[in-house]
């Protein structure tokens, strides 16, 4: 399991204002955060405030302007090249030529390390897939599709599993029972998680601390925890405490 | 529906057959344009169609040498243009420049360098090196960016990602250049045979053109129409069964 750390992190990028000149503008930061090991953290806030800069810098797949990103104390792109990173987009990144089983396989041959038919079939259960091994990703609906990517990015026992908006191309309907879902996959190994959401009931019912950030540049504007207990039942979507907190977070969502 | 076009085209064809053999028999078009019959009593000629069994070889065998050099050589220059960002400017230039070469104009200089036998092959592989070079380099290129990020997540390396990602996602773009490749490398090795080759349908087309024998001339033009649809055909084949078969990343 890892710990998280962003110090003093801020990410610009050049924006070209036509004429040829080019204007450097601040899409993240400063941000300073520290995640512990095993925390569910989701990250909300409103559209191009660098929630998705921020798992790319996590993933490895960015460079901060200034300051650091450590995970475990060591940049990201060391645990790339440990294979302990999982990470799990939107939608439409399975290979659509590979079996269930054939993705499931993938973070193994990529890592060089044999999987064993026990780890497989484990995977295939979690993401509740019995039965549907040999089924290529065109004949499984969304949410099927999404539980194999979760499943792939957690095939390695991650130290850190990114969730970039993972059931944002789901309707009501599936994306609810896929929230019971993930936490029902998650616990079965505890990772540090992030996740990106635009749903606030989606925070609150999966993360056990939840991240506000503010228009661009983004910024931590609310770090509030969620204090309700594992496994969460779909009754907690009912009670007083579960409106209270998601509507909070909704006002702070709202014009400031 | 599919009896039905199937219809249009056979009628169509039937059509067409006859009025060719109605203008060529009254000679409307010319003493250059023969009737069909004419044509295709060529193909009932025992010399005749022993010495169009003989340039077709030739010429295929041109062909299809020329083909599987260019294609190598476009596939292997497109991977390292690929691999090798550095490269790519430069080789791009380098593939576009090749192509816009005049054939009358380097012609001589392969006659020179690969010999009249060599050239039909040498003019074939050119046109078909410039078409993988693109078609692959732009199936390698298309391959899904969120797949490509979840690789380099997981820590794949540069090589890993061309292999399980982007090869298997270029093969239909790959596929595509090939199939239109097919006729380029027809066409290179016909138009490589009229620079003095000892056989091939391009020798025959130049030489019956000159002794005035409209009904071989035609004859042979039908054989190549033949073979470049016939393989484009095979082509078009392999290529949906390999869209079929690796499906497309909105999957």
């Amino acid at each position: 399991m890892a710990t998280l750390t962003l110090r003093g992190v801020t990410r610009s990028f050049q924006r070209r204002t036509g004429a040829g000149v080019k204007q450097s503008f601040a899409a993240l930061g400063p941000l300073d955060i520290q995640i512990g090991e095993g925390e569910f953290v989701a990250l909300i806030g409103p559209s191009g405030c660098g929630k998705s800069t921020v798992l790319r810098l996590l993933a490895g797949l960015d460079e901060p302007t200034a300051g650091e990103v450590q995970i475990n104390g060591q940049p990201p792109r060391e645990l790339q090249a440990q294979h302990t990173l999982g990470i799990a987009f939107q939608e439409h990144a399975l290979l659509p030529w590979r079996t269930v089983v054939g993705n499931l396989r993938l973070p193994f041959e990529v890592a060089n390390l044999a999987a064993s038919d026990e780890r497989i079939i484990e995977l295939v259960t979690l993401a509740g897939l019995t039965g549907f091994e040999h089924a290529r990703p065109a004949e499984l609906s969304g949410g099927m599709r999404q539980r194999v990517a979760i499943a792939r990015a957690l095939a390695l026992r991650p130290k850190l599993l990114l969730l970039d908006e993972p059931f944002g191309a789901l309707d009501a309907v599936t994306r609810r029972r896929m929230n019971f879902e993930l936490e029902r996959i998650w616990l079965e190994s505890r990772p540090t998680t992030l996740m990106i959401t635009h749903s606030v009931e989606e925070a609150v019912l999966l993360a056990d601390r939840i991240l506000v950030f503010t228009e661009r540049p983004g910024r931590v504007r609310i770090d509030t925890a969620v204090p309700f207990a594992r496994p969460r039942p779909a009754a907690l979507m009912r009670t007083a405490e579960f409106h209270r907190l998601a509507d909070e977070l909704t006002a702070s969502l709202g014009p400031a | 529906m599919k009896v039905r076009s199937l219809g249009y085209t056979v009628v169509g064809s039937v059509l067409l057959m006859c009025a060719w053999e109605i203008a060529g028999r009254g000679g409307v078009l010319g003493r250059t344009f023969p009737a069909l019959s004419q044509v295709l009593d060529v193909f009932a000629q025992g010399p005749r169609r022993a010495l169009l069994l003989r340039s077709s070889a030739a010429t295929l065998g041109s062909a299809a040498l020329g083909y599987a050099t260019g294609m190598c050589l476009g596939i292997a220059v497109a991977v390292l243009a690929h691999l090798v960002p550095l490269l790519r400017g430069g080789l791009d230039r380098m593939a576009v420049l090749v192509n816009a070469l005049p054939v009358i104009a380097i012609a001589p200089v392969l006659i020179i360098t690969a010999g009249r036998e060599g050239t039909p092959a040498a003019l074939a592989a050119i046109p078909v090196f410039f078409l993988l070079y693109t078609s692959t380099g732009a199936g390698l290129r298309g391959a899904s960016r969120r797949l490509e990020l979840v690789l380099t997540t997981l820590g794949a390396s540069r090589w890993q990602r061309l292999r399980k990602l982007q090869a298997v996602a270029a093969v239909p773009s790959m596929l595509s250049g090939m199939k239109i490749a097919a006729g380029s490398a027809m066409i290179g090795a016909i138009v490589g045979e009229w620079f003095g080759a000892p056989s091939g349908l391009g020798v025959v087309v130049l030489n019956s053109m000159q002794n005035f024998q409209m009904p071989l001339l035609w004859a042979t033009v039908i054989v190549i129409a033949a073979i470049t649809l016939a393989a484009y055909a095979v082509l078009t084949l392999g290529e949906r069964l390999a869209r079929r078969r690796i499906g497309t990343c909105d999957g």
